[in-house]
């Protein structure tokens, strides 16, 4: 018994091993690291730096309205893409599921956004917004309402990053959610049909109760996502104009890697972002994975 | 599941393998350095690492430093390897600044002058090169701006001097020339306007760019009427206030400009500025080689931009920027500093300055440059030009940031000025 106890940890240890060293050296430490810069005034330059406690973080949370109102747009965004991004992945799921022909020609079209990089979306995007549909505007008076500073007006360019982030994420999503969908069971919605439940009834009374543990890892992946956001701001607007659109990832690296260079600042902003971060997503696993019902 | 753990395990497999290469290579190469050395007598073998960041300009690099290895190989008997390390711009200062944290730091490095040797400087990273050779050569505009506590800590390569550029063409077809005072611009406006021309374009999608007026407008300011601000600035004594009237300027530019400014960045407004759609651009030469890429006939000249009436105030920035200094950790300083004094070589100098088309910087540089280096040294010769304000590169990114709301009607002018004082006390706070 003890002899296979033993036996069975060195298995695992084989196994796991090998990528926890590297997980270890390459994310576990640097992420020690920078908690440990977090409590100091680093500038990255200066050989020697002080502690300061607690100080990074009540300035960061008190005397930093920049970083505040960066936290709140950060929450917008996290909060209209988590609900969008799911909505749409699951709708476009259930349509394609129910088609049975062209199944796997509108996945290939629906998840194809999400294999180009993101950056590189960003880029297409802008030349988008400020080229082709201005041109479009002025070809015909119909599609005048097209003609809009989609990047340049804080209040319009909100809207112009979640489009950009959806077309690029619901994808992924739908993918898990088709997953999820073709995993329940056929004879239960056949009982339905036959005990007079109509479609709707049958979705949510029946798939969605089905999907929950798919809901459960979307909703985690989303959530975690949105609020680390970066990469479609920073390519679309910068942040700008102002700070107008900057979450707080770029709040950030502007910390860190333009302004006054304050690394144990920007740590402890980093370690905020990844407290809050924690919190949310383990209200949200807790709370779905109540909810998950096995078949 | 099983197939994962196999990619995993070739992963894994690959990256030892790699890192296994890595080491042995790292290896061989000191095994032969000591060879090197222990031939002992004969020839002396050095190796010096660089770290100049413009890749752009590699191959004349590769060619001045061969140059200057047979050189040093003909007078002092040394066999001198260098290891050139050129990495993209954009990342190259983070890289530099772990690289020195670490204590691996470069014989000789690239940076910034004006932005980046004061901090340098205050951590010991920079060696005083005052006594060398190259100092007598420098031009008197230029070596301010690589001297600090009276030592000079870096020689210079790259300067700018710049104001804002205007259409050639348009300014001949009209009969304008540069106005040299505030009301002069607004009389240059309007008859641009009566001609159906834009007279500014406008390009504000990154920050840096609307950044540009602070250098210029409070770079005027500090050498006519305020010459202590940015003393008082790094004391907390002073307040941006002072410079309210730079939004004269600014004022002017943004209600006479091109559309969808936020939305343009720096290369649609360059192609945009060579296809004539305005008169003229706040911006620095830097951009001529994507202006002409974009319009190869395409003529436009460099002017001071004036922000208030007093024509004294219409100056040309003087500025340099990248800057090679030597690290005072290195191990062959000597033959380091031979090579900081070999990039203003009586006789090599010239041709290497020229082929990547730097400007003339000192005494030893004789070639012909650009029309639009030689509109702005005109400036500079008649004493028309300033020193670069060395204003916190927090303050500029602010700046630029403040501007863009400015634009979008998000910010008043005092808000602008307050979230400047608020970033330069903020500087101070933590450079104290």
């Amino acid at each position: 018994m003890l002899q296979s106890g033993y036996k069975k940890y060195m298995s695992l240890l084989a196994f796991v091993g090998p990528a926890f060293i590297l997980y270890f050296i390459f994310l576990m430490l640097p992420t020690l690291g920078g908690m440990y810069y977090s409590i100091t005034d680093w500038n990255g330059l200066n050989r020697d730096y002080e502690f300061i406690g607690f100080g990074n973080f009540v300035e960061a949370l008190r005397e930093d309205p920049d970083f505040i109102k960066s936290l709140l747009f950060t929450m917008k965004y996290v909060i209209v893409m988590v609900v969008l991004q799911n909505v749409f992945a699951l709708f476009l799921a259930v349509l394609i599921e129910s088609k049975m022909r062209s199944k796997g020609f509108f996945r290939t079209i629906f998840f194809m956004p999400n294999m180009i990089s993101m950056i590189i979306s960003a880029f297409i995007w802008t030349f988008v917004f400020t080229q082709v549909l201005p041109q479009l505007a002025q070809m015909t008076s119909l599609l005048s309402f097209l003609d809009q500073s989609w990047l340049g007006d804080p209040n319009i360019s909100f809207f112009s990053i979640i489009l950009v982030s959806l077309w690029n994420g619901v994808g992924y999503m739908m993918i898990i959610y088709l997953a999820g969908l073709q995993g329940v069971p056929q004879s239960l919605k056949e009982a339905a049909i036959i005990d007079g439940a109509n479609p709707f009834q049958s979705f949510f009374h029946i798939t969605l109760p089905m999907i929950t543990h798919a809901i459960t890892i979307c909703l985690f992946l989303t959530l975690n996502g949105a609020f680390k956001v970066f990469d479609t701001v920073y390519g679309l607007t910068g942040g700008g104009p102002g700070r107008s659109t900057q979450v707080i990832t770029m709040n950030i690296y502007e910390e860190a890697f333009s302004n006054n260079f304050r690394y144990g600042y920007a740590s402890a902003k980093s370690v905020i972002l990844f407290v809050i971060i924690l919190i949310f997503t383990f209200i949200q696993v807790s709370v779905m994975k109540k909810r998950e019902v096995e078949s | 599941m099983k197939k994962m753990w196999k990619v995993a395990a070739s992963a894994v497999l690959a990256v030892s393998l790699l890192a296994g290469c890595g080491n042995t290579g790292t290896n061989t190469g000191s095994a032969g350095e000591d060879a090197g050395v222990s031939e002992g007598g004969a020839a002396k073998s050095v190796t010096l690492k660089m770290f100049i960041a413009q890749p752009r300009f590699k191959e004349q690099y590769d060619s001045y430093i061969a140059d200057f290895t047979k050189k040093i190989k003909e007078e002092k008997n040394i066999d001198l390897k260098v290891q050139l390390e050129m990495p993209n711009p954009d990342n190259a200062p983070q890289i530099l600044k772990t690289r020195l944290a670490s204590n691996d730091a470069p014989d000789i490095f690239g940076l910034h002058a004006i932005n980046e040797i004061p901090s340098f400087y205050k951590a010991g990273y920079l060696e005083d090169l005052s006594d060398q050779p190259f100092v007598g050569k420098l031009m008197d505009s230029v070596k301010p701006a690589v001297t600090i506590d009276d030592k000079v800590v870096a020689v210079p390569l790259e300067t700018l001097s710049w104001g804002y550029l205007y259409n050639k063409q348009i300014f001949t077809d009209l009969g304008l020339t540069p106005p040299t005072t505030l009301s002069e611009m607004k009389a240059v406006v309007e008859k641009l306007k009566q001609n159906d021309v834009t007279p500014f374009l406008l390009s504000y999608k990154e920050s840096w760019i609307p950044q540009l007026f602070l250098p210029l407008a409070a770079g005027a300011m500090i050498n006519t009427e305020n010459t202590d601000f940015i003393n008082r600035m790094n004391k907390d004594e002073g307040s941006f206030s002072e410079m309210k009237s730079m939004f004269e300027i600014i004022d002017l530019v943004n209600a006479n400009g091109t559309d969808r400014a936020l939305e343009t960045g720096g290369d649609d407004g360059a192609a945009a500025f060579a296809q004539g759609k305005a008169a003229m651009w706040i911006q620095g030469p830097w951009y001529a080689e994507t202006i002409l890429a974009s319009n190869p006939d395409f003529e436009f000249g460099v002017a001071p931009l004036p922000i208030n009436d007093n024509p004294d105030a219409t100056l040309i920035n003087l500025s340099v920027s990248t800057s090679l200094a030597v690290s005072p950790s290195s191990s062959n300083k000597e033959v380091a500093i031979d090579f900081i004094n070999y990039i203003l070589d009586d006789e090599a100098s010239n041709n290497f300055f020229q082929s990547v088309k730097f400007n003339p910087l000192a005494t030893v540089h004789t070639y012909e440059s650009y029309p639009w280096v030689n509109d702005a040294t005109e400036y500079v010769k008649a004493g028309k030009s300033y020193q670069d304000p060395s204003i916190p590169q927090a303050v500029k990114d602010e700046v630029g940031k403040a501007l863009q709301s400015y634009f979008a009607g998000q910010m008043s002018q005092d808000e602008v000025l307050q979230a400047l004082d608020k970033s330069w006390r903020d500087y101070n706070k933590v450079n104290k």
